[in-house]
């Protein structure tokens, strides 16, 4: 069984490694993955370790990215804030993921009455700039790191559910579901075993391209003060900290803001490509 | 003797909305539109009609697929609107249905081991050596082997997807089966394969066949009586043999003689030349006989009143008001004549 | 001895997929001439559309027509820089296919569209072009010309939509039509009346049709020679009625003999043993000969040539020699 799926997970390496964005992007993300997962070994300093003796230095090499106003290594902060920005990035994703293609499947499959009322709240939804509603609903909870994860996730679902429904559409009166239905499986079941596995390839593009716009969103939400507390270093509330000495010390924010940008831009080529591989009607 | 009724369908009708806007009234598209008929266990009754017949909604009707909007559907005696849905479930497993085009019906996401075994697990068969065992032997009784077990559908032929998705019918035992297109969309040396098998299918499980089909060699080859569909309606039934060589209904009358015959010496028979007009849209049919337009026998009679499908004898039913007196087997019959001798052998 | 419309001499397209060369059309030899119907008839796979569009040079990436000649009265085609065989296309060779909601824009007017070839070719004005639109949309027998030129396609049926693309394909008076299975998505009532319509138009011009089909009613009905073909090659060629009569190919008679004639009480229906041939890597020697039932040694060895058995009539088969 483990042949199998390693066979498999080798199969789709080699898929992505020969569409050259999903290439480009899947080297990019490997290269984020290994800074996080290796920040105890890679960051010469923990990024809370305070130093007074050297405030504000410019990038050297002890300080690779220098230093900001209570000594910190930005480069150590920055490598521990790859952890912080994949994982707030994929939560936030898995939790659209799921309330969207829930609500998504639902209308697609049913459609009439059910179907309006979902699209009718989802509309609604999609009508606030994501950002000014995550907004209103972290000022609602209060800061910190988990309520922005959760109060972009729910006001970011309508993607899913949109594409989601269209998809599933597409598929509910294809001749394998009224196979399905004619030889009497349930809603339930048909929905579960027959829509939903060929929905999947459509969910990991839209979910691989939804990590940056999860990303920027909560670093916004950071750098706005809402997210996350000193000292995490979130890449977000970093840059919003270099802010103030932007003229003396610009590789405060610079650097975080830049990682921000490879790890956004990342997620967009392994996303476009693995759209180019997996489902080329998304393609607008 | 009186070989007993499968399935008897009365006055089914379906009709479709269609929204022509946000205030005004919708129109009908009248699918199916008062069809009434019957099928004798261990027969095969072949369907032929055109784009706009009816012929597939009238699948999905019978097996429960839609709803109707009127009429009824008795299947050895029950009558399957009227049930609910758990009882509905009951029948399902004694239905079962192949659809033309084998790589659209089947689960591209399952392999066809999981194709096959669900039909066994929605019905309650639970014992994995059971299923298992039922699983290999439909694959044999098809023409497929083990190997082919823990493939996908990509992986397989049109041929063989289609030998799947007969196991995947039959492999509960049903009465019926609808095929609907089950060869149109195969090579020529697969399509004799595949009528083979479900002729010697027939054969091994007892099956009836509703075979619907637009190809009337095939129709004629492998039914034993045929139904003629015009927009909606029915308008000839009769055994094959008798459709053929005795046929009563003008619009058979032109199907027969438009469908091209692979014999090159029937080039210069004369034909039923006057295939008029275009399918109409069963949106708004005409008034009276469906098919007046492109009648070239229509009176007057024909363009306000509707014929009934009655019987002119030897189990041969007409909805022609002109039945009686219309002499087209000179088209039909030479023809048909001429193919049967000239088999290859 | 009349000289051919065309002539095509050994030609090979083949296909560079990422599983393999795939060999389409593999060494494939006939003439056509003026006002006659030429078949290619075969199963799918057997590279008869790619065949097609090699004549009309359309073969898309990534296939290559990689040899041979195809010579259309007198200049080989393949020689022609692609802006000189954009003056043959439309004018001298047209090409109908099987689904022709595939083949017209969504977004343009029928009339729009049949007047855009005359343009082109001829410089016509739009106005003149525009009557002339009209002029063949009656040709092809739809009523209201005029009205129907400004219909776009989606409002037509199925037929309606083939027999626009019929009109644009003869507007400039081709010699040579390639229809590529035109009647394979249309109903039967339908295929009649466009058939026939096809037929009426090429008495009319002296147009010559090669019809790509896998039908053999429509081969019976309609054709003057026939070519089968299979895994690329052409196995059987000759008159229509000789090649029912007598056909030789051991491919040929076994696609003859499993259609489905008569009745089930007949019997079983025959079928051709084995599997449709792998175009990457095709049976060495006779292409046919690992589902022959008369196969040799010679067969699995030598790959036979196309040669005159009986007059006019050509088999590929080391059987008839």
């Amino acid at each position: 069984m483990l042949m199998d799926a390693l066979a498999r997970l080798s199969e789709w390496i080699q898929l992505i490694l020969q569409n050259k964005y999903s290439r480009a992007g899947f080297f990019i993300i490997l290269f984020i993955v290994i800074l996080a997962i290796g920040a105890p070994i890679i960051a010469p300093k923990h990024y809370a370790e305070v130093d007074l003796n050297n405030r504000l230095r410019p990038p050297s090499l002890q300080h690779l990215f220098g230093t900001d106003e209570l000594g910190r290594d930005v480069f150590s902060r920055v490598v521990y804030g790859a952890r912080i920005a994949l994982w707030v990035g994929i939560l936030v994703v898995t939790i659209e993921a799921a309330i969207g293609v829930t609500l998504g499947m639902l209308a697609g499959y049913y459609g009439g009455k059910i179907d309006k009322i979902i699209s009718a709240i989802t509309d609604m939804v999609w009508a606030f700039p994501p950002l000014v509603l995550a907004l209103g609903v972290v000022t609602l909870i209060g800061p910190g790191l988990v309520n922005v994860v959760t109060a972009v996730a729910i006001v970011s679902w309508p993607t899913f559910t949109r594409i989601v429904r269209a998809k599933v559409q597409s598929l509910v009166n294809r001749e394998f579901v009224l196979a399905a239905r004619a030889i009497g499986e349930s809603d339930l079941s048909i929905m579960l075993r027959y829509i939903l596995p060929n929905v999947v390839p459509t969910i990991i593009v839209i979910a691989t391209l939804s990590i940056p716009s999860a990303i920027l969103s909560t670093t916004a939400l950071s750098f706005l003060g809402f997210g996350a507390q000193p000292p995490t270093p979130d890449w977000g509330a970093m840059v919003s900290d270099g802010m103030s000495q932007l003229t003396r010390a610009p590789w405060i924010s610079s650097f975080p803001g830049i990682f921000i940008v490879i790890t956004c831009l990342g997620f967009n080529l392994l996303g476009d490509g693995l759209r180019d591989i997996l489902d080329p009607k998304l393609k607008m | 003797m009186m070989v007993k009724s499968l399935l008897v369908v009365e006055g089914l009708k379906k009709y479709f909305p269609v929204k022509r806007g946000f205030l005004r009234k919708p129109d009908w598209i009248r699918a199916v539109d008062g069809v009434t008929f019957q099928v004798f266990k261990g027969e095969t009754l072949g369907i032929v009609g055109e784009s706009g017949s009816g012929k597939t909604t009238l699948a999905k009707l019978i097996l429960r697929l839609i709803d109707p909007t009127e009429g009824k559907i008795y299947f050895d005696g029950v009558d399957l609107v009227s049930i609910g849905k758990k009882e509905l479930k009951k029948f399902r497993r004694r239905m079962g249905i192949v659809f033309q085009d084998p790589s659209a019906s089947l689960n591209p996401r399952m392999s066809i081991e999981e194709t096959l075994k669900r039909p066994l697990i929605v019905h309650g068969i639970k014992d994995s050596e059971e299923v298992r065992k039922m699983v290999l032997d439909i694959l044999e009784k098809v023409g497929l082997g083990k190997e082919h077990l823990k493939k996908y559908p990509h992986q397989l032929s049109g041929g063989q997807q289609q030998r799947v998705a007969i196991a995947r019918a039959i492999i509960l035992n049903p009465d019926l089966v609808i095929l609907d297109e089950p060869t149109s969309s195969l090579d020529v040396s697969i399509q004799a394969q595949i009528l083979n098998l479900l002729i010697k299918l027939q054969r091994d499980f007892n099956l009836t066949y509703i075979f619907i089909s637009h190809d009337l060699l095939t129709v004629r080859y492998i039914s034993d009586r045929i139904a003629v569909m015009y927009l909606g309606k029915l308008v000839e039934i009769a055994d094959a043999d008798e459709l053929f060589y005795n046929t009563k209904h003008p619009y058979t009358a032109t199907l027969l003689s438009a469908a091209p015959i692979p014999n090159p010496e029937i080039r210069y028979v004369k034909r039923f030349s006057f295939i008029r007009g275009e399918p109409p849209s069963p949106i708004n049919p005409p008034p009276g006989c469906r098919f007046h337009p492109r009648c070239p026998y229509a009176t007057s009679k024909c363009k306000a009143e509707e014929p009934v499908l009655r019987d002119i004898g030897r189990n041969h039913y007409v909805a022609c008001h002109r039945a009686e007196e219309l002499d087209l087997s000179e088209y039909t019959r030479s023809l048909w004549r001429i193919i049967t001798e000239s088999r290859i052998s | 001895m009349t000289e051919p419309l065309l002539r095509v001499v050994d030609l090979k397209t083949y296909y560079k997929t990422s599983a393999g060369l795939v060999r389409a059309v593999d060494g494939v030899s006939f003439e056509v001439y003026e006002d006659e119907t030429f078949c290619v008839v075969g199963e799918s796979g057997c590279g008869k559309s790619t065949l097609a569009l090699s004549i009309i040079r359309l073969v898309p990436y990534p296939g290559e027509i990689v040899d041979g000649k195809i010579i259309y009265r007198g200049i080989d085609l393949l020689k022609l820089p692609e802006s000189e065989m954009r003056k043959i296309r439309g004018k001298e060779i047209a090409m109908i296919f099987q689904n022709p909601m595939n083949s017209l824009n969504p977004v343009f007017t029928i009339g729009f569209q049949i007047a855009e070839a005359p343009i082109i070719h001829f410089n016509m004005d739009s106005k003149r072009a525009w009557r002339k639109a009209i002029e063949l949309i009656a040709k092809v027998r739809m009523s209201d010309p005029d009205v129907r030129a400004r219909n776009y396609p989606h409002e037509l049926s199925g037929g309606m939509r083939q027999r626009t693309m019929i009109a644009m394909m003869i507007s400039c008076g081709p010699k040579l039509l390639l229809a590529d299975e035109p009647t394979t998505s249309v109903d039967v009532t339908v295929q009649a009346q466009l058939l026939k319509l096809l037929m009426d138009i090429k008495k009319e011009r002296r147009m010559s049709i090669i019809l790509i089909t896998h039908n053999f009613g429509l081969v019976a009905e309609v054709c003057n020679r026939v070519a089968v073909m299979y895994a690329g090659k052409i196995v059987e060629l000759g008159p229509v009625r000789e090649i029912f009569r007598n056909p030789m190919h051991p491919y040929t008679r076994g696609l003859m003999k499993c259609l489905p004639i008569g009745t089930k009480r007949k019997g079983q229906l025959y079928t051709i043993p084995g599997q449709p041939p792998n175009l990457i890597n095709p049976p060495p020697g006779c292409r046919f000969h690992p589902r022959c039932p008369y196969r040799t040694e010679k067969c699995r060895k030598e790959d036979p040539p196309l040669t005159e058995v009986e007059p006019s009539h050509y088999v590929a088969c080391h059987l008839h020699r």
